[in-house]
C-alpha cells in the first residue's frame, strides 16, 4: 500500500501529495507518469510525477481537483493510503545537451515540468523557464523552478504576479532575444497548442507532454489514441511526449471530452 | 506520361522499378529498431530482386504471356490509412500495409500504361506486368487476411 | 508429472472403477441422452452484466451424464485436453458420487478447473475426441459441463482441498502476468516445491479472466476462489508491478529470482486503420470490456464511466466481439450489432456464444466491413460507412476470401463502435529485455514443447508466444514450461538429474 506521508494545499483546487512508492521513486525518470486508483470502486487515472526522493522512497504528485477521482484523491490525508499506484509509465524525456532550452509550463502542468527542467540543467543546458497561471495564488513550484533554471519568467492572466499576459507572450520575448535550441511545453491542451504554433513559426523543435484519457496505462486499452503527423499513437506507451508541431491538438482536445457527459453524471452522483 | 520506344524500353523501366522497390525496402530495413523488422524488410527486398530477375530473363528472350487467369483483388490495402515510413518502429501489420499499397500502385501504373499503349505488343507487355504486380499484392493481402484480420 | 499410459491404465483397474464398469451395461449407458444445461431466460439475463447465462448441472443431472461415459480402455478424450486432465477418472468419481474427489482429479493438472469448465471450447477439444463422437457419431459426453459441476460443487461445499505440494526447495521463480498461462505455471511450480511470485501490472489478479471475459460468462468470484487456492499452495502475488518498468528483469535477478515465466499476453488492441477511427465513441474491445469487467463501470457506484448508446456496432467475429456486443445489450443498447467481414460460417467465436448472442437479440451483419467512420460536429461518431462483401473463389489454401462489392456502400447509425478485430502481443517484455528473440509478429520465440526462449532462464507461453489463442492453450503452455523449467533449475541449482 502506498501511504501518504505529506500533504500540502497549494490552493483550494491544487494539492501536493508525497506518497510512499520506493520502487517507482527509484525507477522513474523525467517525463514518466503513474496511474492511481482511490477506493475499491475507484477509477484508474493517470497522474504526473513532480519529483521523487529515492532515500525516503517517496514520489511527489501535484493534483488538481477536476472530477470525482481527483477529488477523492485530494480528500485523503497524511497516513491514508492510495489504494493502487503503478508506474513509472511512458517513455522518459530525451534529454541532451543542446544549448538553450525553453521550458514552458501552465497550471498543474508545471509539476511534471520540474523534473524535466532539473534534467536539462543537469545535462549542461541553459534553461529558461516560463510559468503561467491564472493568478498569483494558482502559481506553483516557483522556488523549485528558480533553483534549477537560469531564468524564470512568470506570466499571469490578471497581472497579479510577474507579467500580465499569456504564456506565449513571455515565450516570444525570449525567442526574439536569444537563440533557443529546444522547447518543451506542458499544460492545458489549448495552451500547448498555442505554444506549439508559436515555436513552429520560429522553427524551434518542440515537445509537448499529453494528458490523454487512459485506463490501464500500458498500451492495452487505446483510449489515449492521438494523431501525430497523421498517424495514430498511444500516449501511454508511445508518449506521453510527442513532437508538438505534428500533434493534432484539435482532435486531442476533442478526445479529452470523450467521456464528458458520463463524467458529469458521475460527478452529480458523487455530490449527491 | 513516359514515352516508350520499344519492349526493351518498357522492360528496362520495369526492371528499374523493381530495383527501386528493393532499394526502398533495404533502406527501411537499415533503419528499423528491431532485428525482426529488419529481417522482414530485407525479405521484401529479396522478393523484389526476384521480380527483377524474372523480368531480366524475359528481356533475355524468355517467353512470356498474358494469362487469362484473373488475379483476385481483395482490396484490403485500399481502405487503410497510409503508414509513416519515416519512423523506425514499424510493426508487421504496418509493413504489410506498406507492401500492399506499393504493389497496388505498381499495378495501377502498368494498367494505366497498358490503357495508353499505342500498339498491342506493348499493351500486352504492360498487362503482363500489371498481372505480376497483382500477384505480388495478393501474396501480401492473403498474409494480412490470415494473420491480421483473424477476428474480422 | 505427465502421466504415462501405464499409470492411466492402472488407475482404470482400481477396484472402484471396475465395480462401476460392471454395474451398468454399455448399452444402458449409450441409451442415456446427453444432458442439456439450463440457461437463464435471455430477456431476464440481459438486465445485468452479472447474471451468469449457464446455470450449471444439478447433482442428479451430473451423475446421470457421468454414467454415459464408457470409461474407455483408451481414453481418446484426454488427447484433446491441453492440460491432460484425467477425464475418465474425474467423471467416474462423479458417477459414484465422490464429487470432492472428482474436483481433486481436476486439480492434479489444472490450476483453474471452474474457469475451464466455463470458457474452454470443449467441443473442439476433449469432447471432439470422445468415443461417442468418434465411434458412434452421437453427441459426446458433456465433459465441460461435468468439469464445471465438480469444480463448482467443491467451491460451494466450502471444503476446498489444497493440492499436495513438494517440500520447499527454496528456489525463487518469477511469473510475469497473472493470466491463465501464468496461473497454470504458478500452480505446477508450487506443487514442485518452488518459491513462486506472480507479478501483475493491473490492480487485480487474473489477467484476461478479469478484464476481458464478462461476468455473465465467468463470474469474478469463481476466478478469485481459484486464485485463493494458489495462494494456499504458497504462491505469492504482487499487483501494480510492471516488469520492465517498475523494475527490470535484471533487478529481479539481483533479488534472487533464478528463472522467469513470461505470460504477459496479447494486450495490445488492433485497430482497423481506416479513416475516422479516432472519433470519440470508437473504442477497442479491450477498453470497453476493461471498463465494465475490471472497473465495474456498469454499476452506478463505480467511478469509471462507460459509453452507452442506442445503436452500438461491434466490429469482429471472435469471442471478444461476442462478449462486447452482449455487454452492449446489457448496458441498454436497443440495437447491438455485429459487423463482420466474412460469413457466419467463418466466425472464430464459439457456436455457443453466437447462439447466446442471437437469443439476446443481437443483430448479425455478416459479409459487411466498415471502411470509414463519420463523426458529428463535436467529434463523436454518428455513422459507420460499410461495404458489402462477397466470398471469392477458393484460393490455393482452399479458403474463400471476402472481396468488396463495388457500389455496395451504405451507412449504419451508431454512437458507440467497439473494435474487436484482434489483439497483438504486449511489447513491454520483448522491448525491455536484451537478447530476447522476437518474431516479426512481436511474439517471443521459444523452443517448441519446452517453452524456453533464447535466454535460458526465461520461459514464455500463452498469447505472448501464440499471438492469440484460448485460455486452455495458454494454460497448457504454462504446464509445459513448468515441467521444463523444473528440469533446467534442478540441474543448474540443485545438482539433480531429472528423468524426463
Amino acid at each position: 500500500m502506498n501511504k501518504i506521508v505529506e500533504k500540502e494545499n497549494f490552493s483550494e483546487k491544487v494539492v501536493k501529495l508525497v506518497v510512499e512508492a520506493p520502487l517507482i521513486a527509484k525507477a522513474r525518470k523525467p517525463g514518466n507518469f503513474v496511474i492511481v486508483r482511490v477506493g475499491e470502486k475507484g477509477e484508474r487515472i493517470p497522474l504526473t510525477i513532480a519529483g521523487a526522493d529515492i532515500k525516503k522512497g517517496t514520489i511527489t504528485m501535484i493534483v488538481q481537483k477536476m472530477g470525482v477521482s481527483s477529488k477523492k484523491l485530494c480528500a485523503l490525508e497524511v497516513g491514508d493510503c492510495v489504494t493502487d499506484l503503478v508506474g513509472p509509465l511512458g517513455k522518459p524525456t530525451e534529454i541532451h545537451n543542446v544549448g538553450t532550452v525553453l521550458c514552458c509550463g501552465g497550471g498543474v502542468g508545471v509539476a511534471p515540468l520540474l523534473p524535466i527542467v532539473e534534467g536539462y540543467k543537469k545535462a549542461g543546458n541553459k534553461v529558461i523557464t516560463v510559468l503561467a497561471a491564472r493568478n498569483k495564488d494558482l502559481l506553483i513550484l516557483e522556488d523549485e523552478m528558480r533553483k534549477h533554471s537560469d531564468e524564470v519568467i512568470i506570466m499571469t492572466d490578471d497581472g497579479s504576479y510577474g507579467n500580465k499576459g499569456l504564456i506565449t507572450e513571455g515565450m516570444e520575448e525570449v525567442i526574439q532575444r536569444e537563440k533557443i535550441n529546444e522547447c518543451i511545453t506542458i499544460g492545458p491542451a489549448i495552451m500547448m497548442k498555442f505554444c506549439s504554433l508559436l515555436t513552429k513559426k520560429y522553427e524551434i523543435p518542440t515537445m509537448a507532454s499529453l494528458n490523454s484519457i487512459m485506463v490501464d496505462g500500458t498500451g492495452m486499452c487505446g483510449a489515449c489514441r492521438v494523431t501525430v503527423d497523421g498517424k495514430t499513437k498511444f500516449t501511454c506507451v508511445d508518449g506521453p511526449e510527442f513532437d508538438a508541431h505534428k500533434i493534432d491538438f484539435d482532435e486531442m482536445m476533442s478526445r479529452l471530452g470523450g467521456y464528458k457527459s458520463e463524467e458529469q453524471d458521475k460527478m452529480d452522483h458523487f455530490q449527491e | 506520361m513516359k514515352e516508350f520506344n520499344s519492349l526493351e524500353d518498357i522492360l528496362d523501366f520495369a526492371i528499374n522499378e523493381e530495383q527501386m522497390a528493393a532499394d526502398f525496402y533495404t533502406a527501411l530495413a537499415a533503419k528499423m529498431d528491431h532485428q525482426e523488422m529488419k529481417d522482414t524488410f530485407e525479405q521484401y527486398a529479396l522478393e523484389e530482386i526476384g521480380h527483377r530477375a524474372k523480368l531480366e530473363s524475359i528481356k533475355n528472350g524468355k517467353e512470356y504471356k498474358v494469362s487469362e487467369e484473373k488475379v483476385a483483388d481483395l482490396k484490403i490495402g485500399d481502405y487503410l490509412v497510409d503508414v509513416d515510413t519515416e519512423k523506425t518502429n514499424i510493426t508487421y501489420q504496418e509493413a504489410l500495409t506498406i507492401a500492399m499499397k506499393k504493389e497496388k500502385a505498381a499495378f495501377k501504373l502498368y494498367n494505366d500504361l497498358a490503357a495508353a499503349a499505342s500498339d498491342e505488343v506493348s499493351r500486352d507487355m504492360f498487362l503482363m506486368l500489371a498481372q505480376e504486380e497483382a500477384k505480388h499484392k495478393l501474396r501480401f493481402e492473403v498474409e494480412y487476411d490470415n494473420n491480421i484480420l483473424t477476428e474480422n | 508429472m505427465e502421466r504415462s499410459e501405464e499409470y492411466i491404465k492402472n488407475e482404470r483397474k482400481k477396484e472402484w472403477r471396475v465395480e462401476l464398469q460392471k454395474k451398468t451395461k454399455a448399452k444402458d449407458r449409450m441409451a442415456i441422452e446427453r444432458v442439456e444445461m439450463s440457461e437463464q431466460d435471455p430477456n431476464e439475463r440481459i438486465k445485468s452484466q452479472r447474471i451468469e447465462v449457464n446455470n450449471g448441472l444439478t447433482k442428479e443431472q451430473a451423475v446421470k451424464e457421468a454414467m454415459r461415459c464408457m470409461d474407455c480402455v483408451n481414453p481418446t478424450c484426454m488427447e484433446g485436453c491441453p492440460v491432460s486432465i484425467n477425464i475418465p477418472k474425474f467423471i467416474k468419481n462423479i458417477e459414484r458420487g465422490e464429487f470432492g474427489k472428482a474436483a481433486s482429479v481436476l486439480k492434479e493438472t489444472s490450476a483453474l478447473p471452474a474457469v475451464c469448465g466455463r470458457v474452454c471450447p470443449q467441443e473442439v477439444q476433449c469432447e471432439q475426441k470422445c468415443f461417442y463422437v468418434e465411434k458412434l457419431n452421437q453427441p459426446s459426453v458433456a465433459i465441460g459441463h461435468l468439469e464445471r459441476f465438480a469444480a463448482d460443487w467443491e467451491r460451494e461445499s466450502g471444503e476446498i482441498a489444497v493440492p499436495d505440494c513438494a517440500e520447499s526447495n527454496g528456489v525463487k521463480v518469477a511469473v510475469i502476468g497473472s493470466g491463465p498461462s501464468g496461473l497454470s505455471f504458478a500452480g505446477d511450480m508450487a506443487k514442485l516445491g518452488y518459491d513462486v511470485t506472480v507479478f501483475e501490472a493491473l490492480h487485480e489478479i487474473g489477467g484476461v479472466l478479469k478484464y476481458g471475459i464478462p461476468e455473465f460468462r465467468l463470474p469474478n468470484a469463481v476466478v478469485d476462489v481459484e486464485i485463493d487456492n494458489l495462494r494456499n499452495m504458497g504462491v505469492k502475488f504482487i499487483t501494480n508491478f510492471i516488469v520492465g518498468q517498475t523494475a527490470s528483469l535484471e533487478d529481479l535477478k539481483e533479488d534472487g529470482y533464478k528463472a522467469f515465466y513470461v505470460g504477459s499476453g496479447a494486450g495490445l488492441p488492433r485497430f482497423m486503420n481506416i479513416p475516422g477511427e479516432n472519433a470519440n465513441g470508437i473504442l477497442s474491445s479491450n477498453e470497453y470490456l476493461t471498463r465494465v469487467n475490471l472497473m465495474g463501470a456498469d454499476a452506478e457506484d463505480s467511478d469509471t464511466p462507460v459509453l452507452r448508446g442506442k445503436n452500438v456496432v461491434v466490429v469482429g467475429g471472435g469471442n471478444t466481439a461476442m462478449d462486447s456486443v452482449r455487454t452492449a445489450k446489457r448496458l441498454g443498447a436497443e440495437n447491438a450489432m455485429i459487423v463482420y467481414r466474412r460469413s457466419e460460417e467463418e466466425m472464430p467465436a464459439r457456436v455457443e456464444e453466437v447462439h447466446h448472442a442471437k437469443q439476446e437479440g443481437v443483430e448479425f451483419l455478416t459479409l459487411t466491413n466498415p471502411i470509414e467512420y463519420i463523426a458529428d460536429e463535436n467529434g463523436r461518431v454518428k455513422q459507420v460507412k460499410v461495404q458489402k462483401m462477397e466470398l471469392g473463389e477458393p484460393d490455393a489454401s482452399g479458403r474463400r476470401r471476402p472481396i468488396p462489392m463495388e457500389g455496395s456502400e451504405y451507412t449504419i447509425d451508431a454512437t458507440v463502435v467497439v473494435v474487436a478485430v484482434g489483439v497483438s502481443p504486449n511489447p513491454l517484455i520483448p522491448n525491455s529485455v536484451d537478447g530476447l528473440e522476437v518474431s516479426k509478429w512481436g511474439t517471443i520465440e521459444v523452443v517448441k514443447d519446452k517453452m524456453q526462449s533464447s535466454i535460458p532462464e526465461v520461459f514464455a507461453g500463452g498469447d505472448i508466444v501464440r499471438g492469440g489463442a484460448t485460455v486452455i492453450l495458454a494454460m497448457g503452455d504454462g504446464r509445459k514450461a513448468a515441467a521444463n523449467m523444473d528440469v533446467y533449475l534442478k540441474e543448474k541449482y540443485l545438482s539433480q538429474k531429472v528423468e524426463q
